[in-house]
């Protein structure tokens, strides 16, 4: 087994959608109503319940490496977002009925037959990434292609890649390749390139990420927060706080009752 | 449907399932994949665009992608700000009922009967509006599936569990005056209260122990905030009571505490969120903060009332009702804080960056001085091309 994940190397990425449509088929996800959104050719703008792929299409007005296009100064960014799997997951640390797991992969999994529709993780989410759907009451998010790890596969979305921009494998070793590939972008003239939560020490808040990134420009413009925290990290600070009122409140009622 | 059941019902000619978003076609293929359970009846309106931060102008902010959300709004209606609220009135009734138990004194007999019927009365109440939220409802003994200690929703499931039971036990016996049932029923008072402290406040810890920047800038002040709201809430409740004067002293006594704590905690709040200042938005603009000004307003008001030294049943009456509005209109305040919140990417950014930002007249712009040494490098050319977005501090 081992832990698995994906590196997702926008560099490589032309934006074709095939992941987002590979994992809607495999995974037999409905439709999102096809909407238009006129902003840009993202027609997804988020992930959501029944969206576990989305391709965002980010346009630069500033020359970044290889990214630029013909139009001058002009660059053109493009990146396939999914549920990091971090190390530390907030949805999962936040989920109250034990519905979200770790896998023997390392990934993390909603069991929709104990979900109950809390709604805790979506708003514990430091990516947004996890929702709930309101007509069917729960909460979805990418599962890194359980059924098919089961059986030896690939993931849908990173076997359907053209470009290989989504990698799929062992984390240890995606890692090495990962750095590896930012050394070579910088030797190839693109010194922007830098990798998001690759590891624990990179991004202690979520103590790494199992699905982690390539970029070329602060994750900011990518919709990525610059630095996520799993939100259980806040608990001690709230807990003793809290404590703290507790006795207060004890000796606002004794006081109210017992004093002449 | 698994691949019997699709079978079975292609051989009796039934018609295919409605059209569910999925286009397989079930002469050929059988619905088993991952996401195959997800349940669709509304199509069109499920994934709408997630509506852009009110603060917003997209043509004018590189920092953000098309100004959409990075974070998911709660999923929550009108029934979790109505548990607040009453989750926090069933815990301090607990907590001043048990005290008013221990004190063993028999003038505050009728006190002791009227908080033990609010708090299992409120646990009732909690439970059936925490319930009713729930996406699946009829699962939600799967709250008490696990112990989680990293959730504090999980926590809390078991501390209104235990309460529901205590206050309950300790509501039953309340008429005895002596004899075992009495000691049982004091007894699950004095536990009932124990448990109602934590009750009335981890509802703040769930709060500050999410993504969203608000409620997260909060974590310090939030849970005092709320337990000091749930003491207003009890008071002001059983100010509508019939009571004795030596009992009206006590409950006039917690109520002003609370009162004064609660709009001690509201400042401290306000200045908690307020670094950076872009945070603090949603509880100054917009309905949310109507709801958190009016909250104040009315609890001010309310405190003003119950100083009133020789106070007549009207004026009682209507600083109970004031009370009673501004906790209610705190906790919807709160949720709703949160709502837009979520909405503010740049929230999320400026709270991470730790950067400051400049709260000028709805448009302010991220610093980004602690972006790594890699970060740095290609900050160049953004401030070129845009030389007013990038200050120095």
């Amino acid at each position: 087994m081992g832990a698995k994940g994906f590196f997702t190397d926008t560099t490589l990425c032309i934006g074709c959608k095939a992941c987002e449509v590979a994992c809607k088929q495999w995974n037999q996800l409905p439709d999102d109503g096809f909407q238009f959104t006129g902003m840009s050719y993202d027609n997804t703008s988020h992930l959501g319940s029944s969206t576990w792929r989305h391709v965002g299409f980010v346009e630069r007005p500033v020359p970044l490496g290889a990214q630029i296009t013909g139009a001058g100064s002009f660059s053109w960014l493009m990146m396939s977002d999914v549920c990091k799997h971090c190390a530390r997951a907030g949805c999962l640390e936040s989920c109250p009925t034990g519905a979200i797991v770790r896998t023997e992969f390392d990934s993390v999994y909603v069991q929709p037959d104990v979900c109950n529709g809390c709604g805790y993780c979506v708003s514990a989410c430091p990516f947004g990434v996890i929702d709930r759907r309101e007509d069917d009451g729960r909460a979805w998010k990418c599962t890194l292609c359980y059924d098919r790890l089961r059986e030896d596969m690939v993931p849908a979305c990173a076997k359907h890649c053209p470009t290989a921009s989504i990698q799929y494998g062992d984390l240890v070793q995606l890692r090495a390749r990962a750095e590896r590939r930012v050394e070579e972008l910088h030797r190839r003239g693109v010194p922007e390139a830098r990798l998001y939560g690759h590891s624990a020490a990179a991004q202690p808040g979520t103590e790494g990420l199992n699905a982690f990134f390539l970029l070329v420009d602060r994750p900011e413009v990518y919709k990525l927060p610059p630095e996520p925290v799993a939100p259980a990290r806040n608990l001690r600070r709230s807990w003793s706080a809290l404590a703290a009122a507790a006795v207060g409140m004890a000796a606002l009622a004794l006081g109210a009752v017992l004093s002449p | 449907m698994g691949r019997r059941e699709t079978l079975m019902s292609q051989l009796r000619g039934e018609p295919p399932p409605a059209d569910d978003g999925r286009n397989v076609d079930s002469l050929l293929g059988l619905l088993e994949g991952e996401g195959a359970a997800q349940q669709v009846e509304r199509l069109a309106e499920e994934h709408p665009h997630p509506p852009p931060s009110e603060l917003h102008d997209s043509t004018s902010d590189l920092e953000t992608y098309y100004g959409l959300p990075l974070l998911k709004e709660h999923v929550w209606k009108a029934a979790i700000p109505a548990y607040f609220y009453v989750g926090g009135l069933a815990g301090a009734s607990a907590a001043l009922g048990a005290a008013a138990t221990w004190s063993a004194s028999p003038l505050l007999r009728g006190l002791v009967r009227k908080t033990r019927l609010i708090a299992t009365s409120g646990a009732m109440v909690s439970g059936a509006l925490l319930i009713e939220d729930l996406g699946r409802p009829s699962r939600f003994f799967n709250m008490l599936r696990v112990f989680r200690p990293t959730s504090p929703m999980s926590i809390g499931s078991w501390l209104l569990a235990g309460f529901g039971a205590l206050s309950t036990t300790a509501a039953l016996f309340r008429g005895r005056r002596a004899g075992p049932l009495a000691a049982i029923g004091d007894g699950a008072a004095v536990g009932a209260g124990v448990l109602g402290v934590p009750l009335a406040g981890y509802t703040a810890v769930l709060l500050s122990s999410t993504a969203v920047p608000v409620w997260q800038g909060a974590r310090t002040w939030l849970p005092p905030l709320f337990m000091a709201s749930a003491v207003t809430s009890a008071a002001c409740v059983l100010d509508l009571c019939d009571l004795n004067a030596l009992e009206r002293r006590a409950v006039r006594r917690f109520g002003i505490a609370g009162k004064a704590a609660e709009l001690v905690f509201s400042k401290a709040v306000e200045r908690e969120v307020a670094r950076p200042a872009i945070l603090a938005a949603p509880l100054r603009h917009g309905m949310s903060g109507a709801l958190w000004k009016g909250a104040k307003l009315l609890v001010a008001a309310s405190l003003a009332l119950s100083l009133a030294p020789r106070a007549s049943p009207r004026l009682r009456r209507a600083s109970a009702w004031l009370g009673t509005l501004g906790s209610v209109a705190l906790r919807f305040g709160i949720l709703r804080a949160g709502r837009i919140s979520a909405r503010d990417p740049r929230a999320t950014f400026a709270q991470q960056r730790g950067g400051p930002v400049t709260a000028q007249a709805g448009a302010p712009e991220l610093v980004p001085d602690h972006a790594g040494p890699a970060a740095s490098r290609d900050l160049a050319p953004a401030s070129a091309s845009e030389p007013s977005k990038v200050r120095a501090r």
